[in-house]
């Protein structure tokens, strides 16, 4: 398990200490020694050596919370992570030293009947890298269930390992949203999740993906990753006919699926607009609490709203997309650092300022 | 198709000594005359019916006081009515499976067939669908129509033609249920004891959920439900605010967590409910069209994977919903509160009924 206490950084990188970032208040991350929790059975060591911030970990550092997520102590922060195994517990038999590895970050509780019908993320006692209260893996080592480390390919880096974590929304939403060879694509927002969106739902064999974002940089990135069509939206609400009208022609046809990737009231709004009917908006993005959206001329053509909530079982799949090539995720890492107190600093503020940073990852 | 012409005059015979086809137009704002409703031709594939039970539907409702519908605008006079039952009087040439005296219930849209929405099977959604009493489509409260064969649905014997008359607002509630996979495991919220609310209700329990609590602003309708066979009725209030503590109570009394909720009045405050109330990977059902821009907490309920269904109408529903009949799976019987024959006073006066809401659940024309 991920638990550990934070003890007063007198004692640095002495005999190994294991150190991670910690989030002690708004804006505050501070490279201090991590206690790691003693090993059980079922549970290995990491070295963590690659991890990417996420839009969550930036909400977390500015606000302290996410949703109804509050940090009350001091966390360690980061969830996207890859490293080398050192140490398995007793009862691990798939996994040996050395082995490089993603992990997922959730602990579910196994037992409730959400986790048995198998939408393990939806469980209510899911204990999840960096949501408070569980420490995240912004780490030199965690302990973590040898079950929810992936073995990863000689082929796919441990970057790339942990760039599963993000493509992983990408393809659990084209999963729920039931991608395929028939299925025309709409996706809002060509940020990191809306471009693992379009590589995943390109994998998935869309054969039409057309992308919108305000931000032309981010914009031809897009292109750049496959879309077949990009379009440059505004941020003002009364522009969303007139760009349905110019997403549909972009489109050429039906649009089957939109991805809303952002989760304001303009691009949910846009999405359930411009989808076909018997189409399915699937809401990724989780901007505002309320929405006002035109529900119900989209329910009165029977255009299904989606909801995606993180994954499940999602990195056999994308490391296979690794593997084949099918998925190329590295063109989204656009920034590196390393572990120390002032790159921990730097990279949380390039992460923040968004533009043309998409993923920011730590090598270890 | 219910098509046709309006010629003016009185009723009784032509001057070819025929008798007139007479029906209930809606000429403007409140104002519905019964005139003249000259037939088109019968086709190959169509069939003569002699209506004899009409309900009234809370869209005719809207279309008489405002002439418009969502986007649908009357323009011109047209033929009020859409939920009927009634006998064939006469069958065109191809028409194999049906002959003059069959007591039949008629699905009230005619689709086009040939676009890809139909050819899916989701006929429902048709961009071309002419539909009884969706403008520029005649109605079917009449003394007849013409309506394709294959819209026409033979009652069994016990099955009376008012009851196939509710086939049409039963299958709204059988479309919702199908689309949100009732069954034997799904805890069922039903928002509003209205008409809608009510074949909901009628509709989930046949297709097997185990428990159904429904709210409604009004203790009349809910004793309906309660007799009905609701297992929770809860009187909520029409206060946004109060959303929270309407939850928590509803929540008490499902006793279980909330697999599906069906929004069968389509507000703000109902939706907001029901996305708050249902369970985590549960489905929301909006049958109810009430506003077009909805102000709903959406992103919670997506964060927990709380999926919104939309529904429209239904498709291919009529011999489902005269099976729950036959069977006595589903009574509608109760439902049908009102009746009135087919007289231009009676018919004003059943729109006046059936607009007032409250004790009036289904009102029927008996022609």
């Amino acid at each position: 398990m991920s638990g550990g206490s934070c003890t007063e950084g007198k004692e640095h990188e002495k005999d190994g200490e294991n150190l991670a970032a910690w989030l002690l208040g708004i804006k505050t991350l501070k490279i201090q020694p991590y206690h790691l929790p003693s090993l059980g059975p079922h549970d290995v060591k990491v070295r963590v050596k690659a991890l990417g911030i996420c839009g969550s970990d930036i909400h977390h550092f500015k606000t302290m919370r996410c949703a109804n997520f509050i940090v009350k102590k001091p966390m360690v922060i980061g969830h996207e992570c890859a490293g080398i195994i050192e140490e398995v517990g007793s009862q691990v038999k798939s996994l040996a030293v050395g082995d490089r590895v993603a992990l997922e970050p959730g602990i579910s509780c196994r037992q409730c009947n959400l986790c048995k019908d198998g939408r393990y993320n939806l469980c209510p006692e899911m204990k999840f890298f960096g949501s408070p209260p569980t420490n995240g893996s912004l780490a030199n080592k965690v302990v973590h269930p040898a079950n929810l480390c992936f073995k990863l390919p000689d082929n796919v880096s441990l970057e790339e390992g942990a760039m599963c974590e993000p493509l992983s929304v990408g393809v659990h939403a084209c999963r729920r949203a039931n991608v395929g060879p028939e299925t025309n694509v709409l996706i809002m927002g060509a940020g990191p999740i809306g471009l693992v969106t379009l590589l995943a739902a390109r994998a998935f064999g869309a054969p039409r993906i057309v992308i919108v974002d305000v931000d032309e940089c981010r914009l031809s990135i897009a292109k750049n990753l496959g879309a077949d069509e990009t379009i440059q939206v505004s941020t003002n609400i009364q522009d969303v006919s007139e760009e349905v009208v110019k997403i549909q022609n972009a489109m050429g046809s039906g649009i089957d699926v939109s991805f809303d990737c952002v989760g304001f009231d303009k691009t949910t709004s846009t999405a359930l607009n411009a989808t076909r009917s018997g189409g399915k908006v699937c809401l990724i993005g989780l901007a505002k609490s309320e929405m006002t959206a035109p529900l119900t001329p989209a329910a009165a053509r029977e255009v299904d709203v989606i909801g995606i909530f993180r994954y499940r079982n999602t990195w056999p799949l994308c490391i296979e997309f690794l593997k084949t090539g099918k998925i190329d995720v590295k063109p989204l890492i656009t920034h590196r650092f390393g572990f120390s107190q002032q790159e921990v600093e730097d990279a949380f503020e390039t992460s923040a300022r968004g533009g043309s940073a998409i993923k920011v990852m730590f090598n270890l | 198709m219910g098509k046709g012409g309006m010629s003016h005059g009185g009723a009784g015979e032509d001057k070819d000594g025929e008798e007139e086809n007479m029906a209930a137009w809606l000429v403007g704002i409140n104002t519905l005359k019964i005139q003249a409703f000259k037939l088109p031709p019968l086709g190959p594939h169509d069939v003569r019916v002699r209506m004899k039970a009409v309900g009234i539907c809370g869209s005719d409702v809207h279309y008489l006081r405002t002439m418009r519908c969502a986007d649908f605008v009357v323009k011109e006079p047209m033929v009020i009515g859409h939920e009927c039952a009634g006998i064939i009087e006469e069958v065109g040439s191809e028409v194999k499976d049906l002959v003059p005296g069959d007591r039949v219930a008629l699905e009230p849209g005619i689709s086009c067939w040939r676009c890809d929405l139909c050819k899916e099977g989701r006929y429902n959604l048709c961009p071309e669908m002419k539909f009884f009493a969706t403008p520029p489509v005649h109605g079917s409260l009449a003394n007849q129509v013409v309506h394709p064969a294959d819209l026409c649905f033979k009652l069994p014997d016990n099955v009376s033609l008012e009851e196939g008359a509710m086939c049409e607002p039963l299958s709204v509630g059988v479309h919702a249920c199908r689309r949100a996979n009732i069954g034997p495991e799904t805890n069922v919220l039903v928002m509003g004891a209205g008409p809608i609310g009510l074949v909901t209700l009628l509709a989930a329990r046949a297709f097997g959920a185990p428990r159904i609590v429904i709210v409604d602003v009004d203790d009349h309708r809910l004793s309906v439900a309660k007799e009905l066979g609701a297992d929770g009725i809860i009187k909520v209030s029409t206060n946004i605010q109060d959303v929270a503590e309407e939850v928590v109570q509803i929540h008490k009394a499902m006793g279980a967590g909330i697999d599906v909720s069906f929004d069968c009045a389509g507000f703000d405050k109902t939706m907001s409910t029901a996305l708050s109330a249902t369970r985590a990977g549960g489905k929301v059902c909006l049958v109810g069209m009430g506003h077009s821009e909805m102000t709903v907490p959406l992103t919670p309920a997506a964060a927990r994977e709380v999926d919104v269904v939309g529904i429209f109408r239904y498709k291919n529903t009529w011999p489902l919903c005269l099976e729950f009949i036959r069977s006595g799976k589903i009574d509608v019987k109760r439902l049908i509160t009102h009746r009135f024959g087919f007289s231009q006073k009676e018919v004003e006066e059943a729109f006046e009924t059936s607009a007032g809401g409250g004790n009036a659940i289904k009102v029927m024309f008996n022609l």
